[in-house]
């Protein structure tokens, strides 16, 4: 379904491929505290990467003149981190390529068809644990808003937990 | 492969940055197909947002996006902008039936739920009908008839508060266990350290867990629902529109053709804390407004209190 897009994106759905969940290589992340206008290939490994110091309290970068420093953050526990992308709406309904080989085992496919022509397909790319969080000039340390945020599952799992019958 | 690497213009698709369970992953090695994102009502605002259907493990999973101005992300050899986080984390499905019994009640009768559970807007839904124990689940929030095999619903106000009144009280377990700050709007525990910090109130974590609730039910039950936690009415609340601040962490998604923009409006953080004076930092902390929402959670909306008085 090439037109109507507007109106279909409150009907389809996106498939996740379950097989790009468990092949997706390690991925390294940075969180930089900078805007950059553009999704693109850039040569990170080149120019950001092996000016990475050790500093006295962490790591410290250069990068468009101003100084960052930058911290490991642990993905919490019981969580996983993916880069997910969508793919071309041409691939369509259709096996994955890598996930040809596990045809022959016995996959659980739901009951009956999930997809339908017009529903698009994601793939996980890379996986990932843990993420370098860069500050402006400080460390962004615990007061981080990101660090906030990842104690969201947890609080999430108890707003969502059944609660007892009476 | 007929994969594209770019999109015309030479910038490269749009990569998400996720965090899972990781339950999904094992999941996922006896799956083919069954995990999907689908779009469904926002239960609080009524509006569109995005969720995740596991339908091997026959769960519903929300999506909240973590956003902070003026950020980007270096993955591997490439850049993304935006600097996004989503967050996938397991929903319990009745605050979407909930939302279904509620309008359906209009009607005043008992009826069987797939007649409750459709929708124009977002036909998606009947994918929660494929969940399991919704009966059992029914039960907190409607009374049940069964004539012959079929069973039907009632939206039950009474039993709902009650059902929401035991969420509240296990999400301020969780808060404290936590040790989330829910006194002050403002986390700057290393300006405020020793003296500064009061032990919260009691009263603090169940205004904040009715917050945190507020964000999945509509404005009028959460109003319903202050009442029967006998929360006091909060003097720096009356002011403002209330409405308007539950509307803050439930924007419409805005998903255009590519789908990809996901509820970005979520837990977007507008302003750095550290860009605050000492002075607005003690202003913020005194104004204690009446809701928290997942927004406050995940960072003080401090463009609101700077300037007040």
């Amino acid at each position: 379904m090439e037109s109507g897009d507007e109106e279909d994106v409150e009907k389809h759905r996106i498939h996740l491929r379950p097989v790009t969940l468990r092949s997706a290589p390690s991925v390294t992340l940075h969180l930089l505290p900078c805007e950059v206008g553009v999704n693109r290939p850039a040569p990170v490994g080149r120019f950001f990467t092996p000016a990475i110091r050790q500093g006295p309290d962490g790591l410290e970068v250069s990068f468009r003149g101003r100084r960052l420093r930058g911290e490991e953050v642990e993905v919490p526990p019981g969580l996983l981190g993916y880069v997910m992308a969508m793919e071309e709406k041409s691939l369509g309904k259709q096996d994955f390529p890598g996930g040809s080989d596990s045809d022959e085992q016995e996959l659980v496919e739901p009951p009956e068809a999930l997809e339908r022509d017009f529903d698009r397909f994601m793939g996980a790319s890379a996986s990932f644990q843990r993420f370098t969080l860069w500050g402006l000039e400080t460390v962004p340390g615990p007061d981080a808003k990101v660090r906030a945020a990842l104690t969201w599952p947890s609080l999430a799992q108890a707003i969502h937990a059944q609660v007892p019958q009476d | 492969m007929a994969r594209r690497e770019d999109c015309g213009d030479g910038a490269r698709a749009r990569q998400h940055v996720f965090l899972l369970p990781e339950y999904l992953k094992d999941a996922s090695k006896k799956m083919k197909s069954g995990l999907m994102f689908v779009k469904l009502v926002n239960p609080c605002s009524g509006e569109g947002a995005l969720y995740l259907f596991n339908m091997c493990l026959q769960q519903l999973f929300e999506i909240k996006v973590f956003k902070e101005k003026h950020h980007s992300w270096f993955i591997n050899q490439s850049v993304q902008s935006g600097g996004l986080l989503h967050f996938v984390t397991p929903m319990d499905p009745l605050f979407l039936l909930l939302h279904y019994l509620i309008k359906a009640d209009k009607e005043g009768k008992f009826q069987p739920l797939d007649q409750v559970v459709v929708d124009d807007m977002f036909p998606n839904c009947i994918l929660l009908l494929k969940l399991p124990e919704l009966e059992k689940l029914l039960q907190h929030v409607t009374e049940g008839k069964e004539i012959g095999k079929k069973k039907y619903y009632k939206y039950s106000k009474e039993k709902t508060l009650k059902w929401l009144e035991k969420k509240v009280n296990q999400t301020v377990a969780a808060l404290k266990t936590n040790n989330i700050n829910v006194g002050a709007r403002v986390q700057s525990t290393a300006f405020f350290s020793g003296h500064q910090i009061s032990s919260d109130k009691e009263e603090d974590y169940i205004r904040y867990a009715h917050g945190l609730i507020s964000d999945y039910i509509t404005k009028e039950l959460s109003d319903d629902l202050c009442k029967y936690l006998k929360l006091p009415e909060d003097p720096a609340s009356l002011p403002k529109p209330p409405s308007k601040k539950v509307k803050l962490s439930d924007e419409p998604v805005e998903a255009k053709e590519d789908y990809t923009k996901f509820n970005t409006k979520d837990m977007k953080t507008e302003k750095k804390n550290s860009k605050m004076t000492a002075a607005q930092k003690a202003l913020a902390k005194v104004d204690k407004t009446g809701m928290k929402s997942i927004d406050s959670f995940f960072g003080a909306k401090n463009k609101k209190k700077v300037g007040k008085t």
